[in-house]
């Protein structure tokens, strides 16, 4: 079976495009359905721009043909919105902390710091620089990213007991 | 971004896969996760005209443990084999590697059998079942053959799959009694191919070593496994370890952007010792915060 289009659920819509055989998940993405917020960084999976979360879990979408995930649901930065369409708790957490400069690497960023914390783990500060290691950011220095991470675990966990959310 | 054009084709089994394989013949590649070979098309280094795609049949997925042995199959993912308990019970020795290997990305889509039938040499998959003495089912869909896993690797990115044949599954001992385990690697940045890497298992008995398996990756043109270093370390103790092992021999290592050739000698000494020493040491249930095997 050779699919000329495949249909991919993107931030919950689903989408229907050509694929040609070659076509990357990322290009797919961008060029097919509109999609631009994953980057084009390296094109070898190392640099953590392009990533997506397919099924839930991060992947290097400049690395996986659109062909591969036909029928699976995708999730871009984009996607991590609250249903009302304002920044979800990671989102505002970056903005908080400043933890972006030239945003390049954000919507990467997002995506892999949101499924490490769908894991549920406490982590550390270093723990979170060690799980986002395949994450390159030439701006910040990391230092503000972490802090971000690390503020929207710990009201994450404020929200799961039932506290009031921080606005 | 821009790659050469090429053909897509999805196999619905195994056997469809091979058939494929022989329509295409030469300019068909198989596709299972993609974590090699898509980079490799990225950047020019790979220009198939047909992938036919594995990753989604639904054979070849198990992880069991019977009879002495663990079966993982070829499409298991490196997150799949980390995670699997079943795996980390009967050879701890595999997720601990595993966990090694690119970012979580990568490991949410590489694949045991495409890393093996990749055979890079500094890959660490290919060292440590090369160091437990695995042997890999083939098939063409016709027909099955087993080879051992350190016939497999031929050099660098060959290996002994023919055209038309795929990995199916990896079949490696289960840990004994009385065994260690070990994997030490040395790499540029934290999920870059292995500078150089050791995989180490070791039996002991009242403090004393009685047998030691030891498989090196990133020193020749394939995983290789060091019987002579073994031999040399039959009855010595944990602290005896160092001192029994010499120059390492029968490696060949290259210089390259990573590093020297030189550096890469030097540390494949280094991991050995601290692969056999850490070994050494969980087969005396002394390394902290561990089950005993």
């Amino acid at each position: 079976m050779s699919p000329e289009t495949v249909t991919i659920t993107v931030n919950g819509s689903r989408r229907t495009a050509t694929a040609g055989g070659h076509l990357s998940l990322l290009r797919w993405l961008r060029e097919q359905a509109g999609v631009t917020d994953p980057k084009y960084g390296c094109g070898e999976g190392v640099c953590g721009a392009c990533a997506v979360l397919v099924d839930g879990l991060p992947v290097a979408s400049c690395i996986v043909l659109a062909a591969q995930v036909d029928g699976c649901e995708v999730t871009t930065a984009a996607g991590l919105r609250r249903p009302d369409g304002s920044p979800g708790p990671l989102q505002r957490a970056f903005h908080r902390s400043h933890a972006v400069q030239c945003g390049f690497c954000t919507p990467g960023m997002l995506v892999c710091a949101t499924a490490l914390l769908a894991e549920g783990r406490p982590l550390d500060r270093q723990e979170i620089r060690e799980a986002l290691h395949g994450n390159i950011c030439r701006c910040t220095g990391y230092g503000p990213i972490v802090t971000a991470i690390e503020a929207a675990q710990h009201e994450l966990a404020a929200g799961a007991e039932g506290g009031a959310e921080p606005s | 971004m821009y790659t050469r054009a090429f053909r897509y084709e999805r196999a619905d089994d195994l056997p469809a896969a091979c058939a494929a394989l022989r329509r295409h013949g030469e300019g068909a590649r198989v596709l299972a996760g993609g974590q090699s070979l898509l980079p490799m098309i990225n950047v020019g280094l790979a220009a198939p005209e047909v992938l036919v795609d594995i990753s989604r049949v639904a054979e070849a997925r198990e992880i069991t443990a019977s009879d002495g042995y663990l079966s993982i199959g070829a499409l298991v993912t490196h997150r799949e084999l980390i995670a699997s308990e079943v795996a980390r019970a009967a050879q701890p020795l595999l997720g601990a590697a595993a966990a090694h290997i690119g970012s979580a990305r990568i490991r949410n889509r590489g694949t045991l059998g495409g890393s093996l039938a990749h055979s890079d040499p500094a890959a660490e998959l290919p060292v440590v079942m090369t160091a437990l003495g695995a042997s890999y089912e083939l098939t063409d869909g016709r027909a099955e053959r087993e080879v051992r896993a350190e016939e497999f690797a031929i050099t660098v990115f060959t290996t002994e799959l023919q055209p038309d044949e795929l990995l199916v599954a990896a079949r490696v001992p289960v840990l004994g009694p009385g065994w260690g385990w070990s994997f030490r690697e040395v790499s540029r940045r934290r999920g870059d191919f292995a500078l150089a890497s050791a995989a180490a298992l070791v039996r002991t008995a009242g403090g004393i070593l009685v047998e030691a398996r030891l498989a090196l990756g990133g020193v020749a043109d394939r995983a290789v496994r060091l019987a002579a270093v073994e031999a040399a370390l039959t009855g010595a103790t944990r602290d005896e370890i160092a001192a029994r092992v010499g120059p390492i021999e029968g490696i060949s290592p290259v210089t390259d952007t990573g590093a020297s050739a030189e550096y890469r000698r030097h540390l494949a000494r280094v991991l050995a010792v601290q692969a056999l020493e850490e070994a050494c040491a969980r087969s005396e249930g002394t390394v902290s915060g561990e089950r005993g095997p």
